[in-house]
């Protein structure tokens, strides 16, 4: 019996360790599925390369790059593209911009999501600098030009799955941070919500 | 059976505890599954009646009785959840498994006796927490699935919600509990020669559903602590103006919620292994097959959930596995089916009570299981997706299969548990009105979600009058098939026949036909010794 007992025990301690290594996954699945999504364009995302490419080669087929904005309801914002539509040499670093203004009396402080369409073009879309890496203040009734520097990356054009890819549509969503005092502009991306 | 005599001896200073201490700080297996079992009862009583309301709102086109329509959703959400929860679970897992286990392992009660105890007091509690949840402010009107942002604290502002997760907080702990108590009984509490390959099917099926428990409860666990801080300590885990995304409570309640229908149906498809065994007279047509499938079943059903969520935007490769992994499953399971066809094949078969619902399991489980192959089909489920026809699907599977299980496995063993056999005549007709009335309430619903009609909505166009009304009709019948059941249950323990240890013969073999009927408080208490049958 005093056997049995001992071997319950083991297997109880056992299991008990199983379960809290599923609750750990289920809390380290957070970070991850970012991580996942940046790393692999899962879903559209980007890639973030901080580091750009030489110039583009002499000519390079071209894309079509289009620019979508969103504003969350609960942001009194106005958020557009300077430029409904880029055609650029694959390969060569361009710059966009987006423009936003605060409607409201009062500060406040956004964040966008961004991701990019058709989802497959995700891992080729690189971005160098960009206004959606950290949160944005803006005053009441401040307007700013937000700008964005991208590339498609030349591999694209390798990949049989992205022959038919000619036109990519670029996605901005800005919400009301979560955080309002945390407004700053200085710091290295954190990756705010890249989506799977 | 060598220990029947000592079985007897015992009798004299049999210490059974009397009064409510004996329920309440209960350690011994058959009275925490008779609870499990009551509990279960009562929960079905409840969540078949807010079923009825549903059906009676949705007998005709337009508003007749739900004039608040997030009651409504509160319906339908608390209908789910007590089905799910505090229905099928603790009937089939906690009662049969808790009753039947130990008596068919030969061990004198599970590994750990007073776990088992707080296994049911936290179900209970949990049931508690959940009728809060449905009383609180305007109640927890987010479906079953609490999708965010619907579940979030700007559309469910008060605290009926929080009711809600910490309620399933609960369950969930109930039932990881009961699942390491199964996993260690199983594994170490057996009869002298019964190896892992000559355990009852119905054992092999709770223990694969510990399993699945073990791993997917504490996903559940983990998502429902940060819709919570979500809720109430402004995380952004599910919110995107905080860097978090709504998918991700999706992904992660489905990693939990699929293998939760096999945590539902595993158990159900070990019930219907034994009776068919036993009304067939035969052992179970590939024994090995049917529990390897079981394995394959509970595995392959953690890798398949997105199939949940094709309409969140997943791309087209994604959906490609899934679609592939979804259909897969459909291989075990017609593992099964085929052998308990080979089962009666060429067999003594007798058509008692237990073994009708056994067949009205199986009749019903392949058309659920037909219709789940339709809708693995990603495209086919973009049109499908939140339709009568997945209602329809996943009650045919789920609601009436698993708990035509349920009854197969009370007309079975009620004899065991109460020493007293059911009225035959009574236990057939049950069978039959509620054969009747289930499909004629769901099969027209599969018609309904072709032609489009959305769920979770008390109100619809014309066109869906004719079959909802059928509908509502099959809801009505059940409902007498459900009476039904009371009186048999009533006349059973008032009036049943006292029955012998084994009133089934021949083809039942397991253990606990080897004690007698009811089964004494104490049993097995020296290991039985198995070495001497022939392995099936």
């Amino acid at each position: 019996m005093a056997a049995t007992r001992r071997r319950n025990l083991t297997t109880a301690v056992t299991l008990f360790a199983v379960v809290g290594g599923m609750v750990g996954l289920a809390f380290a699945s957070v970070p991850l599925y970012r991580l996942f999504c940046q790393v692999t364009g899962y879903g559209g995302t980007p890639v973030i390369e901080t580091a750009a490419l030489a110039a583009a080669t002499a000519g390079a087929p071209m894309v079509t790059v289009r620019f979508d904005a969103n504003v969350n309801g609960a942001l009194p914002w106005r958020f557009r593209p300077a430029q409904a539509e880029l055609t650029v040499p694959v390969g060569e670093e361009t710059l966009a911009f987006y423009t936003a203004r605060n409607d409201s009396e009062v500060a406040v402080t956004g964040t966008a999501t961004f991701n990019v369409t058709p989802y497959k073009a995700g891992p080729y879309f690189n971005k160098v600098q960009c206004f959606c890496f950290t949160e944005q203040r803006l005053e009441p009734g401040e307007e700013v030009s937000m700008a964005v520097s991208f590339f498609v990356d030349p591999e694209i054009l390798k990949d049989t799955n992205t022959t038919d890819v000619k036109t990519i549509t670029l996605s901005y969503t800005f919400f009301r941070a979560s955080d309002q005092d945390g407004a700053q502009t200085a710091d290295a991306p954190d990756g705010a919500g890249g989506k799977g | 059976m060598a220990n029947g005599a000592s079985d007897a001896a015992h009798h004299a200073h049999d210490h059974k505890p009397t009064g409510l201490g004996r329920w309440l700080y209960s350690t011994n297996h058959k009275d925490i599954g008779t609870m499990y079992i009551v509990l279960s009862i009562i929960a079905a009583v409840v969540g078949g009646a807010m079923s009825g309301m549903i059906r009676l709102e949705l007998a005709e086109p337009g508003i007749q009785y739900i004039e608040d329509f997030q009651f409504y959703n509160v319906l339908v959400t608390a209908h789910g959840f007590i089905m799910v929860f505090f229905v099928v679970m603790p009937g089939l897992i906690g009662g049969f498994g808790n009753w039947i286990v130990p008596l068919m392992i030969g061990a004198p009660d599970m590994a750990f006796p007073r776990m088992n105890n707080i296994s049911f007091w936290l179900l209970a509690a949990a049931l508690v927490l959940m009728v809060m949840a449905g009383l609180t402010g305007s109640g927890p009107g987010t479906g079953w699935t609490v999708y965010p942002p619907l579940s979030n604290a700007d559309f469910h502002s008060d605290a009926a919600v929080d009711f809600g997760i910490l309620s399933l907080h609960l369950a969930g702990a109930s039932s990881v509990l009961g699942a390491i108590n199964f996993i260690t009984t199983i594994l170490n509490m057996r009869a002298t020669g019964m190896t892992l390959h000559r355990m009852p099917l119905f054992v092999w099926s709770i223990l694969v559903t510990a399993f699945l428990l073990l791993l997917a409860i504490p996903v559940l666990a983990g998502a429902l602590t940060m819709l919570l801080t979500d809720r109430n300590f402004g995380t952004a885990f599910f919110s995107p103006e905080g860097g978090g995304d709504p998918i991700l409570w999706q992904h992660l309640f489905w990693f939990f919620g699929h293998p939760e229908v096999y945590i539902m149906v595993l158990p159900a498809f070990g019930v219907i292994s034994q009776i068919v065994s036993t009304f067939s007279r035969k052992p179970v047509f590939g024994y090995l097959g049917m529990a390897y499938a079981m394995i394959a079943i509970g595995f392959i059903g953690f890798i398949v959930w997105a199939h949940h969520m094709n309409a969140v935007g997943l791309d087209v490769n994604t959906r490609a596995y899934f679609v592939a992994a979804t259909m897969v499953i459909a291989v075990p399971t017609g593992v099964k089916i085929f052998s308990w066809i080979a089962t009666m094949w060429g067999g003594s078969l007798r058509f008692d009570t237990p073994m009708l619902w056994a067949l009205g399991f199986i009749f019903l489980f392949v058309v659920g299981g037909v219709t789940g192959v339709v809708l693995a089909n990603a495209g086919a489920d973009m049109a499908f997706h939140d339709t009568y026809y997945v209602v329809a699907h996943f009650h045919y599977v789920l609601s009436i299969a698993a708990v035509f299980a349920m009854f197969a496995g009370f007309y079975y063993w009620i004899g065991k548990m109460s020493g007293r056999q059911y009225p035959e005549g009574l236990g057939k007709l049950h069978f039959w009105i509620t054969f009747i009335g289930v499909n004629v309430m769901f099969f027209p619903q599969h018609f309904l979600g072709m032609a489009g009609m959305p769920r979770r909505i008390p109100d619809y166009p014309d066109a869906y009058a004719g079959w909802n009304m059928v509908s509502s009709i099959g809801a009505a019948i059940t409902m007498v098939g459900t009476l039904l059941f009371f009186i048999v249950l009533f006349r059973t323990l008032g009036a049943g026949r006292k029955v012998e240890a084994n009133p089934w013969g021949e083809g039942a073999t397991t253990l606990e036909w080897a004690v007698p009927s009811p089964a004494p408080f104490h049993t097995h208490e020296d290991t039985p010794n198995v070495e001497a049958q022939p392995a099936e």
